[in-house]
This record gives C-alpha cells, sequence and structure tokens, in this order.
C-alpha cells in the first residue's frame, strides 16, 4: 500500500534461466537468475518456500519429444500459475540462482522443459512458510517420495550450514529406478558408505534409496526402509530428533503416524491444488486440528504451509 | 499519452475514480494484496462473501484448471461477519478505495443481518449481494434463479443497508437473465453485477469421479467471457439502461480491450476475477489500458463509451 515503508520481502519478477538440464526421463532441474528487488526477495528463501510460475505463454515440446502418456494433456491449455519449491538457492553479487527439480507430468511443467538459458519468467514469491530449524535438535531425518527431494536437498544445506551440531540423514523413494529426481545414484561403495545419493553427499549427507520395486536401493516404500532404519537406532532420543517430510499425502500420512508412535516431532510439507498462491482465493484448503480441542479448522496451504506440524493435519 | 485522463465514472450515488474493480473471492480482504499492488489505485474493491457465522467450507480439491478457465467450489468459506469486523474492518478502513462488502446466506434473514451489522460502518461503501454462488447446498444460487425470491431478498436487504449502495450480484445459470435483473431493480437494487460463474463439471477419467470434492463448481475465466458481455448487453438494453442503473461487469476479464468491451456492451464499471491469480498487479495494468484505448480514440469522457455498441 502506499503509505507502507518496509520493503515487501516478497513480489511478482521476472526471472532468466541459466540452465534447464534433463537428468532422468520426465525429471528435469530448472535454474532461475533474479536481478535487482527479486534479487533481494529471493535471497531471503527458507527451505521449503515455494513460487507460483506462469508458463501460460512457453512453447511445448515437439510433438515427438512428449511421452504417449502425456500427449493427451499436453493439449491443454495453461491459465493458472503453477507452485514449485526449491532444491537450491544461491545468492551473490547482487544477484540470485534458484533451481527447481521437476517433473514433467502435464501441460505446465512439459512446457517447462523447452524453457532454455536467457529465457524469461514471471515468477511470484517466495511464498509460504518454509520448515523450521532445528535448533534445538540434534538429530534430522528427511524423508522424501518422488519430487518432493527438492525442498529437502534444500533443507539439508540450510542445516547442515547453519547448525553443523545437527546430525542429517536422508531417505529417498522413488517409484522405479527410472523415476527418480536424482543426477546420478552413488556407486556401490559409496551406498555402502551409507551415501546412496550425490545431492545429499554434497553436504556431508547420509543417504538412503528405496524403491517400490526394488530396481535400485532397498526393495519397497521409502517410509519402511525408514521405519526398519528408526527402528535399529537404539541410541537415538525421541525429544533431541526431528522428522522433515516431503512427498505424496498417502507417504506423508504414514511418516507421521510413525512419528506419533515415536514421539519425534515431525514437519510435513503438503500440497493441493493452488489458484493464487498467495492467500486470497481459499482454494489450497488443509484439514487441520485444533490443539487441545475436538474442533477441527481448515488452514491454507499457501499461507500457512506447506509446511505444517505434523500432529496438526487430519491426514 | 495523456497521464491525467479523467476515467472517473458515476456509479450509483458515488463517483469513482475509474471503473475498474476486482471481483469477490479472487482478493481476499485486500490487506493480503499489499505486496503486490496499490488497493487504492482502483475504482472500487469488493470482498469475499461474508456471512453471519464463519464457513469453513467444502473438501478439497477445491479448483481445477480447465482449458481457459478454472472451476472452484470453495463453498464461502470465510471467517464471519463478527470476526471480519474484528479483525478485518480496521485495516479496510484505511483505504480510500470504496470497498463494498460481499454478502451471502443460506436465508434472507442471514443476508439482512450482516447488512444491518454493516450498515453504520463508515469504513464501507456499500454490499454486494451474492445471490448466485452455485457451490453451497443452501441459499446462494436457488435465490438467483426465481425471480420472487430475488424480489424478497433484494427489498429486506436494502431496507438493512440503510444509505449504503446495493449491488445484486446475478448469476449466469438462469433461462433469461432479465426477469432476475428487473427483479432486482424493481426491488431497489442500485447496481446489478454480472455475472457469477457458470455450473460445470470436470471429469476424471481414470476414476470416472468429478475432480472436485463438491462434484460441480463455478466456471470462471476467459472461457465465459463472450457470454458475460452478451448478457451484460442483454440487461442493458433490456433493463438497465432506460432505468439508469449501472452494470458492473466481469466474467473472464484479462486484458484493458476485454474491460472495453464489457463497456462497450453497457457495464458502467468492469472487476477482474481470476485474472489476478495469473497477474496480481493486472487491474492496475487494466486501468492504463483503458486510459490508453480512450486516448487513442479521443475519448474525452469515458462515459461516452458506455453502452455505445452500434
Ligand atoms: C507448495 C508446492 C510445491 C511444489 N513443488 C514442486 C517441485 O519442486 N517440483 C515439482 O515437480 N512439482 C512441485 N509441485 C507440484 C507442481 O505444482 C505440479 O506438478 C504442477 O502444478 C503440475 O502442473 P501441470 O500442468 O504440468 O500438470 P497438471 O495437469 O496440472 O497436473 C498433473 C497432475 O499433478 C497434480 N497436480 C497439479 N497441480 C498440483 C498441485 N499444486 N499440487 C499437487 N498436485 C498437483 C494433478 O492433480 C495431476 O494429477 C509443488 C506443488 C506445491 C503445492
Ligand atoms: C476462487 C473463486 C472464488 C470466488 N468467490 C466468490 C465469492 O465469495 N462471492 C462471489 O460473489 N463471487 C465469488 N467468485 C466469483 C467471481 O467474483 C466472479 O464473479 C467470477 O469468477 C467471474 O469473473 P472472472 O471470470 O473474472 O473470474 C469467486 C470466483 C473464484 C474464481
Ligand atoms: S492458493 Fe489461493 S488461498 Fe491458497
Amino acid at each position: 500500500m502506499t503509505e507502507e515503508t518496509f520493503k515487501s520481502n516478497r513480489g511478482v519478477f521476472d526471472a532468466v534461466v541459466f540452465a534447464n538440464k534433463q537428468i532422468r526421463q520426465r525429471f528435469y532441474r530448472l535454474g532461475l537468475e533474479f536481478s535487482g528487488d527479486g534479487a533481494a526477495a529471493f535471497a531471503q528463501t527458507r527451505p521449503g518456500q515455494f513460487a507460483e510460475i506462469d508458463l501460460s505463454d512457453v512453447k511445448l515440446p515437439p510433438k515427438e519429444e512428449i511421452a504417449e502418456d502425456l500427449q493427451d494433456s499436453a493439449e491443454r491449455k495453461v491459465l493458472l500459475r503453477r507452485p514449485f519449491s526449491f532444491c537450491d538457492v544461491i545468492s551473490q553479487r547482487g544477484k540470485t540462482r534458484v533451481e527447481i527439480l521437476y517433473c514433467a507430468l502435464g501441460p505446465a511443467t512439459l512446457r517447462m522443459t523447452t524453457l532454455s538459458a536467457g529465457n524469461s519468467v514471471s515468477v511470484i514469491g517466495p511464498l509460504g512458510n518454509g520448515f523450521q530449524m532445528p535448533a534445538d535438535k540434534k538429530t534430522a531425518l528427511l524423508v522424501s517420495g518422488g519430487m518432493g527431494a527438492g525442498p529437502l536437498i534444500h533443507l539439508a544445506k540450510a542445516i547442515t550450514t547453519e547448525y553443523p551440531q545437527v546430525e542429517v540423514t536422508a531417505f529417498a523413494g522413488a517409484k522405479t529406478k527410472t523415476e527418480l529426481p536424482f543426477e546420478k545414484p552413488l556407486d556401490e561403495i559409496s551406498r555402502q558408505l551409507g551415501f546412496a545419493l550425490h545431492e545429499f553427499a554434497m553436504y556431508a549427507v547420509e543417504s538412503q534409496l528405496a524403491t517400490d520395486d526394488g530396481s535400485i536401493g532397498y526393495k519397497g516404500f521409502v517410509t519402511d526402509c525408514f521405519s526398519q532404519w528408526l527402528g535399529q537406532q537404539r541410541s537415538l532420543s525421541a525429544n533431541d530428533t526431528i522428522i522433515y517430510s516431503c512427498g505424496p499425502e498417502a507417504m506423508l500420512a504414514r511418516i507421521a503416524k510413525i512419528a506419533e508412535d515415536k514421539k519425534i516431532d515431525c514437519q510435513v510439507s503438503m500440497e493441493r491444488m493452488m489458484a493464487c498462491g498467495i492467500g486470497v482465493c481459499q482454494s489450497c484448503a488443509i484439514k487441520c486440528r485444533v490443539e487441545g480441542s475436538d474442533e477441527m479448522v481448515y488452514k491454507l496451504c499457501c499461507k500457512d504451509g506447506p509446511v505444517f506440524d505434523s500432529r496438526e493435519v487430519v491426514f | 499519452m495523456n497521464e491525467t485522463m479523467d476515467i472517473s465514472i458515476d456509479f450509483s450515488r458515488l463517483k469513482l475514480a475509474n471503473p475498474v474493480f476486482t471481483a469477490s473471492g479472487t482478493c481476499g480482504y485486500a490487506e493480503e494484496l499489499a505486496d503486490f499492488m496499490d488497493v487504492n489505485q482502483l475504482g472500487g474493491f469488493i470482498t469475499k462473501s461474508v456471512t453471519v457465522k464463519p464457513r469453513m467450507g467444502n473438501d478439497t480439491p477445491r479448483v481445477v484448471e480447465t482449458d481457459s478457465g478454472m472451476l472452484n467450489a470453495i463453498g464461502l468459506a470465510n471467517l464471519g461477519l463478527e470476526a471480519f469486523i474484528q479483525e478485518k474492518l480496521p485495516a479496510i478502513s484505511k483505504l480510500t478505495v470504496p470497498v463494498f462488502v460481499n454478502v451471502a446466506g443460506e436465508t434472507i434473514e442471514d443476508y439482512v443481518a450482516v447488512a444491518q451489522r454493516l450498515a453504520t460502518e463508515q469504513a464501507i461503501a456499500g454490499f454486494e449481494l451474492n445471490i448466485s454462488c452455485p457451490n453451497v447446498a443452501k441459499g446462494g444460487l436457488s435465490f438467483g434463479t426465481d425471480p420472487a425470491q430475488v424480489t424478497e431478498i433484494t427489498s429486506a436487504v436494502k431496507q438493512a443497508a440503510g444509505d449504503k449502495i446495493l449491488m445484486v450480484k446475478l448469476s449466469p445459470c438462469v433461462t433469461d437473465i432479465s426477469v432476475i435483473a428487473r427483479a432486482a431493480v424493481e426491488a431497489g437494487a442500485d447496481v446489478l453485477s454480472l455475472v457469477n460463474t457458470f455450473t460445470a463439471m470436470v471429469i476424471d477419467i481414470e476414476s470416472r469421479k468429478p475432480v472436485l470434492a463438491n462434484r460441480t463448481g463455478g466456471l470462471s475465466g476467459p472461457a465465459i467471457k463472450p457470454i458475460a458481455v452478451y448478457m451484460v448487453n442483454k440487461v442493458f438494453n433490456e433493463v438497465t439502461k432506460e432505468r439508469g442503473i449501472p452494470i458492473l461487469g466481469l466474467g473472464g476479464i484479462r486484458t484493458a480491450s476485454d474491460a472495453v468491451e464489457f463497456i462497450i456492451a453497457g457495464a458502467t464499471a468492469v472487476a477482474i476475477g481470476t485474472a489476478n491469480f495469473v497477474e496480481p498487479n493486472c487491474a492496475v495494468k487494466i486501468i492504463e489500458g483503458i486510459k490508453k484505448y480512450c486516448d487513442g480514440k479521443e475519448i474525452k469522457n469515458i462515459r461516452e463509451l458506455i453502452g455505445s455498441l452500434e
């Protein structure tokens, strides 16, 4: 508003693409650079926050390059912006570079794959509340499913740099080997040493990998892999531990249950279809408990979340 | 271009700096937009629907995108009258833009209660009566499709509203919108706003279930614009022109030329809904665009444009 004196820390900004790399079938990593006010705003981005990107004017890939099962949905026009979180944010010399790990699964994300260095996109952000940092904890456990890995990679970086005393371990799940949102899982030796994934090893964070079909890593759901591992940790104190999770809702529900059983604090990053992303349309409601009562309320994923305390969410 | 060009309009008993509003439900209660636009640059602001009691709204998914549009079934989720007064009104009273409170309810008494309670609030210029919400089990659309009920609810709220401006928001989901428009005007509506969303459905062909939890939702966005323009023109010709009642035209407006189309069709002012989600500042850009259009066409007074369809 006109009389406002403080400088806004979010807004609508143009970003320039500096990279857009396919890392696997369907999985890509997009790099966006902000200058000026956008750089200042996005430099403050916390892990788990997100941005709304306008992809409506971006062209589709040539038909022959679109996977058979997406040919049909590719025909749909894009009107609304799409929400994405970040896997990395670097601010240097007045510029801020953010990276997004994404999966091409519909009309907007298919368009996203054709962005190339130098293209410009309109971005609203940074939006929502990120993960609460583990200031009073000794152990942080990160559990991701599919694309949920993105914000947890960002979180691994933030915890290891800002809270070096906290020990971080990551667990990542995917359907199958070809649907891993990671560039290069490390070799067998690294895996045996506990560093399955390069993206986490970069921050000296141990990681384990699970695929539903066992084509690589643990065979089964990442929640089972995690729960088995947790069962073996004799010295882990529940009070000193926190779980962070991002992925499909069914997976988050299981993680929330494990956390509740073990009395470990847990934060989950939720997703909803979003029309505005800025708290005005009420489309992204999440049913939540009110502490100390049987009452339920709807909170907004975009404004009150996307990160919630798992005890709060009614799955 | 003449930067100071006057595009002010007479809007019932009000004079507005320009003819561009934001539409109910797409801009919250204004404070949420502080980082994205200067609300005071608008001709008018309309709040999300307010009901007597707080409403949780529908289950999710509440929205789904369609080609050039979207469906919503929010279910009038809002904080309720008392919380609105406590939490939102103080910030609203600091705005210089005229603010209209969109009122919804399940019974006529509900609507009257909200209007009565807010009728004495200085901060509010008027009301927009939402008798056209397709996403609630009771009230909403059922009021807006029956001329006898439109008459009853409009005259009851008109009495409660004191000297505040009363807009009645019409549903396009009727056989002849002029019948409803006439009922509202004859019962005392100062302004008609049209249109609200079109009842619609999207089906997930894998599960064979509707995508929205509410099964149906209201279609908005560019897809509905030509129908909305037609309806504005019809109501203008058949109901409001001879009575000098202004129309607030809306439905799918995204650009200044969209807005100008509505004005030529007979709208005195326009409101921007869905397009705010794509571009939160688009209403301000549209105001500039309208000025540019008028300048280019050497239109001295935007009033010349209203209902100028050949
Ligand atoms: C806070 C938040 C952060 C996100 N971060 C990432 C990210 O880092 N990387 C990434 O690849 N994706 C992320 N997503 C999901 C991403 O927004 C959707 O994949 C994208 O909107 C799909 O658009 P589309 O047009 O390609 O496909 P659509 O046809 O719109 O959707 C394809 C499928 O994805 C589902 N979907 C669409 N939009 C959403 C949504 N907002 N939330 C959940 N499911 C959705 C649809 O139901 C459908 O099944 C995030 C979503 C949210 C809410
Ligand atoms: C998410 C959403 C919420 C809405 N909520 C309301 C509401 O609370 N009350 C109301 O009268 N109209 C509501 N509307 C309808 C709009 O005000 C407007 O009439 C309609 O969307 C058509 O305009 P548009 O195509 O520019 O969006 C809503 C529309 C959308 C998309
Ligand atoms: S997406 Fe609009 S309120 Fe959350």
